[in-house]
């Protein structure tokens, strides 16, 4: 117990005196999670609850085009600015120039176009019911042309297309009905037609597909804090790497052989040491999710119902990164490798394994690729525990296939430290 | 009668890849008290023959015996060439953590490593960290880690290499005090000068090969010459030996 104890000492001292790999451990993940979150839920505001600059351009000669710029502007997404002195080119120079994120330009027939083909319709659908005889006109469909600043990222144009056609096919709709009623001889339409046309009468009720019925609605720092912590753990490859090259090139390991204690217990030692490194990583950045985050206007932490299984999670998550932070020093020949290796090697096994982007959204091949990195895995249990509230059937493979990276990497290094006769 | 307390047998060593034997057929006597050294031109097989008694590395044949003394294991200590030391450690917490490491009580670990600053001058600067020692330092220390659990036999494998001449004092006087204490000494080096003072018994490689295995008065006379350094040109030669 004696020589576990000064062999766990020794670990702290080095790790103690390890700045740089304390501040890739600690300070690097705290600082990664903490801007991540902020940059994500920004753009999540931006999205949900600010507006969206547009500048709107319309020369509609009929009453389509403001009726369409009102609804946009009551919509509350856009802060519509609107200059019907400016044509099509003008308004491209401007969004250039940044005077709005957004633009659209609405045609001088804009509204002649629409009706026309709203009459159409009509025409056809009452002459199906054997109650008009008109004939259809020749009419071409309308368009509007939507400007936005290059930088906008295409799922938000896509967002905002989608808006502006839910609003255009709620006013030919409308201009529909109206062809209808007048087709039949009524003047106007009838005020709770008018009303209720233009109301979405759907209501969609958002259901994250949760095992528990007490649902977290996931949100950037749900997503974040795990997957960063991950990330981090991992990124101890640095310190312990090369912490093992350096031992084995300095002769201390050579030193080792010739003395009555096993190297199996100088490993465990490093093992003891940096798995409670990632267990601290855990508790430091779980932390500041639940209790900074909601003082710096960010979403707050919501832990797990499931702790034990948080535990055992956070507990194999740092078993795998020590075995594979072990590895990497094993096979690495000098500092300078096991650093560049091991910190490039945990950037591209992040990104595989859904740190950055969540695998789901990888073409096919890449989400079968992801499969191979165990922060994928890691991740995984998380999520199942922070997003999903599984239970433990749902996590007993995560900590199968945790159990078996680790153990893969640990034979490595045994087999390495065996071929280089350290062992 | 000398009491042999490690026997080598037709010892041969050859690496993986490797088409020439690093060590052929070498067969020697260490016996209990002896300050034995290993000499030899670069790559004549020393640091190998030290590694397979040692137990660092197999041998491809031959036999390596270590007789118990008083019925008890041979117990070895070993002084790398390199620095095995932590830098960021203080020279206590190296010689606690390597005393751990040779099984001894916390109490032994204690008094045995404050003994030994003592006697190499680190006293003053236990609690230093190692990274601010000079090399002579260093040497001091890696000496005294190698020999904190009191070996019956201690390997030095070139103990005084760069060190400025006040440590080299230090260390060989504190080496000469061990054996006469009892504990038997394996020593190479290339200093030829420290080794005719200090060795009472002298082997020589060459091209993996034991050329010459007496003490060192006996070489003299068969080889009609006054210095280790004759001996060593006469059987050796002057051309160059480059590792490339």
């Amino acid at each position: 117990m004696y020589r576990l104890r000064i062999s766990i000492k020794k670990e702290l001292i080095l790790l103690i005196n390890d700045k740089v790999g304390l501040a890739l451990m600690f300070g690097l993940p705290l600082l990664l999670v903490f801007i991540i979150t902020i940059i994500q839920d920004s753009a999540f505001r931006i999205v949900n609850n600010n507006q969206i600059s547009m500048l709107i351009s319309n020369h509609d000669n009929g009453e389509l085009g403001g009726k369409l710029s009102n609804m946009l502007s009551e919509s509350g997404m856009f802060l519509v600015v609107e200059n019907n002195t400016i044509d099509s080119l003008e308004l491209k120079q401007r969004v250039a120039k940044n005077e709005a994120l957004t633009g659209i330009y609405i045609s001088a027939d804009f509204s002649k176009m629409l009706t026309d083909l709203s009459n159409n319709i009509s025409i056809q659908m009452l002459k199906d019911f054997g109650l008009g005889d008109k004939e259809i006109k020749e009419a071409s469909f309308p368009s509007i042309m939507f400007v936005h600043d290059p930088v906008l990222q295409e799922n938000y144009c896509q967002s905002i297309m989608g808006m502006i056609y839910a609003h255009m096919g709620s006013i030919e709709s409308f201009r529909m009905i109206e062809s209808i009623y007048a087709e039949m001889g009524q003047d106007t339409v009838p005020d709770y037609i008018k009303q209720n046309i233009t109301k979405n009468h759907i209501l969609i009720e958002r259901t994250p597909a949760s095992k528990n019925e007490k649902m977290v609605t996931p949100n950037a720092t749900q997503h974040n804090v795990p997957a960063w912590t991950v990330f981090a753990m991992f990124f101890m490859v640095v310190s312990l790497g090369t912490n093992i090259v350096k031992e084995r090139n300095s002769g201390s390991f050579l030193r080792i052989k010739t003395m009555p204690s096993s190297f199996s217990m100088i490993l465990s030692s490093k093992q003891i040491v940096y798995i409670a490194v990632g267990i601290l990583q855990v508790f430091l950045i779980f932390s500041m999710g639940v209790y900074v985050f909601p003082h710096i206007n960010l979403p707050e932490l919501y832990l797990p119902q499931n702790m034990t299984g948080m535990f055992i999670i956070t507990l194999l998550s740092a078993v795998t990164a020590v075995s594979y932070s072990l590895m990497i020093g094993a096979l690495a020949k000098t500092q300078e490798q096991a650093n560049g290796i091991g910190a490039i090697s945990i950037i591209i096994l992040a990104a595989l394994g859904g740190v950055w982007v969540p695998t789901f959204v990888m073409p096919e091949y890449m989400q079968i690729i992801s499969k191979f990195s165990p922060l994928h895995w890691c991740i995984e249990g998380y999520y199942i525990l922070f997003l999903k509230n599984g239970n433990w059937h749902d996590l007993f493979r995560i900590i199968l296939i945790l159990a078996s990276f680790s153990l893969a990497f640990q034979l490595i290094t045994y087999l390495k430290f065996k071929i280089d006769k350290i062992i | 009668m000398s009491q042999a307390i490690i026997q080598i047998e037709n010892l041969s060593k050859r690496y993986k890849g490797s088409k020439d034997y690093s060590l052929h057929d070498v067969s020697l006597i260490i016996n209990k008290g002896e300050k034995f050294g290993i000499f030899g031109p670069n790559g004549a097989g020393k640091t190998t023959l030290i590694s397979i008694i040692c137990k660092l590395f197999s041998q491809t044949s031959g036999k390596v015996h270590n007789f118990p003394i008083k019925g008890e294991a041979l117990s070895i200590g070993f002084v790398p060439q390199d620095l095995a030391l932590h830098e960021e450690l203080t020279a206590y917490q190296n010689l606690e953590y390597f005393g751990a490491l040779y099984k001894l009580t916390k109490k032994e670990v204690k008094l045995r490593l404050l003994s030994l600053l003592a006697m190499l001058g680190l006293s003053n600067v236990a609690h230093k960290k190692v990274k601010t020692f000079s090399g002579g330092m260093k040497r001091r220390l890696n000496l005294a880690i190698g020999i904190i659990h009191e070996p019956d036999i201690i390997f030095l494998d070139e103990p005084t290499v760069g060190v400025d001449i006040q440590s080299k004092n230090a260390i060989m006087t504190f080496l000469n005090e061990l054996n006469q204490k009892g504990m038997t000494i394996i020593y190479t080096s290339h200093h030829m000068e420290e080794a005719e003072e200090f060795c009472t018994k002298i082997a020589i490689l060459d091209y993996g090969k034991l050329i010459a295995n007496d003490t060192l008065q006996n070489l003299y006379a068969t080889h009609k010459v006054s210095g280790l350094m004759e001996i060593m040109i006469l059987l050796t030669g002057k051309e160059y030996r480059d590792n490339v």
